[in-house]
């Protein structure tokens, strides 16, 4: 009888809709007072405190807006500076130089005494770059006149978000413009429970007590390799598990990608590309996993006392209110946006890993200058046809472009130069001569495709190629720009020689 | 002297121009389309219908600008919003039989007054609570 009522009403209510009448006040303020300052509105009010959210907070402030950058973590910086670039950079960094110092000294003519491995320094030394980084945002916010708001932001209507801080209470913040800069988080295995103490993500796989004897990482992307060559040098017998016929994930050139796995491997790094893991079971003391390979085979089991799930990320909304304000995800849980950052609600726009394109914290920092620009001056850029990948292990591996099969899949036609750094002086002084740069270009106009590198400080020299491709440079071009001798970037040079005629030293 | 002219036009015209040139200092487009787009990295590179203006130009925005009512009269639609219709043509006010409204479901001036705990003891002790 209840039921039957409720349902009466339902039909009966489009005659009452509310939102159809103009609403003229609300029932409190119209008995209460109220005073102007209490809700003073925001030029851009940021929902994310993550590179995405902070970068846009401070170009915000420099244009002079009151801007209001709102975060629950309690740290600035997001994942990036807090569980993923910055801490896990720290980690390859001193891991590399254990490793070094362990099998790489003695033909060097160093020769070391007892070398042991303090774990625990290692992770403080990580805290101690991260909060020095998380502390400088903190200073730029004060420096540029950012109102910074420790809780978690919610959409209470269009204009307004509502807080619940961190220190207990509420608070609730009105803004001209929203940007949702929330991020993302790590996909999860289904069917394998994360606890980050066996079972881990990036986050758990930062922040291990203790070395495990045998590591299983499910995903050979950028993540999973990171954090493999990272425990491989402290001393794991470490398992890459790849769905994919290839490791570094569906970007990077399939030669490059080829010659990292031999590299890696001969690290002591197993790899099992190809292969599918059908389940998982933690029960036990180890925890096993059953395998396949991917396209149907014989099933075998891992066993491993930590397991790394790194089979990507996914854009994170949780608790933000998207559904008080009617905003459309699409399949992926992405933010729909237009090409000016706008949602379908057009002050409310959104950047970063929560939207679309890579999901890197340098695209989000440049997305979050265009996003400012866009509010402020109607104008903005950036071109997601040059935004670099880098993969940090040693040797380093990094792209901007396209790749050859990205050009062959498109029936574009391309000309190929590549070379090595074994016939590089500085690479041969520094005895780090494993690698190669690889330049592809138009065959008719020269002008630069996309530029693939392995080898030491590919990271760094990949920005050399990034704005030849930002600027429509042709490889004569890079060729023919003086590079200092004796310098790992001549083997750039040389790579942009052989690309439109011919290496002179190769 | 002749001779040293024509060599130097010819090394001129030898003398190898960069792909990359200085295109002078920056500026902003005098006028920049603002019309929703798809993003460039949007895996269908098409926006769903809910971002798209039924106005693409300001006398099309200015037809169905409402104020106390649609601005011009021709909009009679009953998309134009409030005063689109007639009231007489919008039915009943009154509930048909059998259903009922609610009066929190009017706006919200004509909600009930929310209960204290104090009032609803009151009530549950007719009223010896408040001599308690």
């Amino acid at each position: 009888m209840l039921s039957q009522r409720l349902i009466a009403r339902t039909v009966a209510r489009p005659a009452f809709v509310p939102s159809s009448l103009p609403r003229i006040v609300s029932s409190t303020s119209r008995w209460s007072r109220t005073y102007a300052s209490a809700a003073e509105e925001k030029d851009l009010v940021i929902v994310g405190g993550g590179v995405a959210g902070y970068v846009a907070a401070i170009k915000a402030g420099q244009e002079g807006m009151k801007v209001t950058c709102i975060e629950k973590r309690g740290t600035l910086g997001g994942t990036c500076l807090n569980v993923g670039c910055i801490p896990s950079k720290s980690l390859l960094n001193n891991s590399h130089l254990y490793h070094q110092i362990l099998h790489d000294s003695k033909h060097r003519g160093i020769e070391v005494g007892d070398v042991k491995l303090n774990l625990k320094q290692l992770m403080k030394a990580k805290e101690q770059s991260v909060s020095g980084l998380t502390k400088g945002v903190e200073f730029l916010f004060k420096k540029n006149g950012v109102e910074y708001i420790k809780g978690a932001g919610a959409f209470q209507d269009e204009h307004t978000i509502k807080v619940q801080l961190n220190d207990g209470g509420e608070t609730s913040v009105r803004g001209k413009n929203i940007l949702i800069a929330t991020g993302s988080e790590a996909t999860p295995f289904p069917g394998l429970e994360i606890d980050e103490q066996r079972v881990i993500t990036s986050t758990g796989a930062i922040a291990l007590e203790q070395v495990p004897k045998k590591l299983v990482v499910i995903g050979g992307g950028i993540i999973g390799l990171e954090m493999a060559s990272v425990w491989s040098r402290l001393g794991s017998q470490v398992t890459v598990v790849e769905f994919l016929d290839q490791i570094g994930g569906p970007g990077m050139d399939l030669e490059i990608a080829k010659s990292a796995q031999k590299i890696l491997k001969k690290q002591g790094i197993n790899f099992k590309t190809g292969t599918k893991v059908l389940s998982g079971d933690k029960s036990g003391e180890l925890v096993k996993l059953e395998v396949d390979s991917a396209k149907g085979g014989k099933a075998e089991t891992l066993e491993a006392d930590v397991v790394l799930v790194a089979i990507g990320r996914r854009p994170y909304t949780g608790g933000l209110g998207l559904e008080n304000i009617g905003l459309e995800l699409d399949e992926r849980g992405r933010v729909i946006i237009d090409s000016e950052y706008r949602t379908k609600i057009p002050h409310i726009r959104c950047v970063g890993d929560v939207t679309f394109g890579p999901m890197l914290a340098h695209k989000a920092e440049e997305e979050a200058v265009a996003v400012v620009e866009y509010i402020k001056k109607g104008y903005g850029h950036v071109n997601y046809g040059c935004i670099p990948s880098v993969m940090y292990t040693f040797p380093e591996v990094a792209w901007v472009g396209q790749s050859e099969q990205d050009l062959k899949k498109a029936g574009i036609k391309y000309r190929v130069g590549t070379f090595p750094f074994s016939a590089n002086s500085r690479a041969k002084t520094n005895l780090d001569t494993d690698g190669m740069v690889k330049m592809i270009a138009d065959p008719e106009t020269d002008r630069l495709l996309g530029v693939h590198i392995i080898g030491p400080n590919a990271g760094e020299m990949i920005a050399e190629g990034t704005l030849a491709l930002e600027y429509g440079a042709s490889s004569e071009d890079i060729a023919r720009t003086c590079h200092a001798h004796p310098t790992l970037a001549e083997a750039f040079k040389e790579a942009a020689m052989a690309t439109y005629a011919k290496a002179i030293h190769f | 002297m002749n001779a040293t002219r024509v060599l130097r036009q010819a090394a001129q015209h030898a003398e190898r121009k960069p792909s990359i040139r200085f295109l002078g200092k920056r500026t902003i487009p005098v006028s920049v389309d603002h019309t929703p787009q798809p993003h460039p990295a949007s895996p269908t590179h098409s926006l769903p219908e809910s971002f798209k203006s039924s106005h693409t130009t300001f006398s099309s925005y200015r037809d169905h600008a409402q104020q106390f009512g649609p601005l011009r009269k021709t909009i009679t639609a009953a998309s134009a919003g409030i005063g689109g219709k007639a009231g007489s043509d919008l039915g009943p006010v009154a509930a048909p039989k059998g259903y009922y409204f609610d009066r929190n479901e009017l706006p919200s001036r004509f909600h009930r007054a929310p209960l204290t705990a104090a009032e609803i003891e009151a009530i549950e002790t007719g009223g010896a609570a408040s001599f308690a």
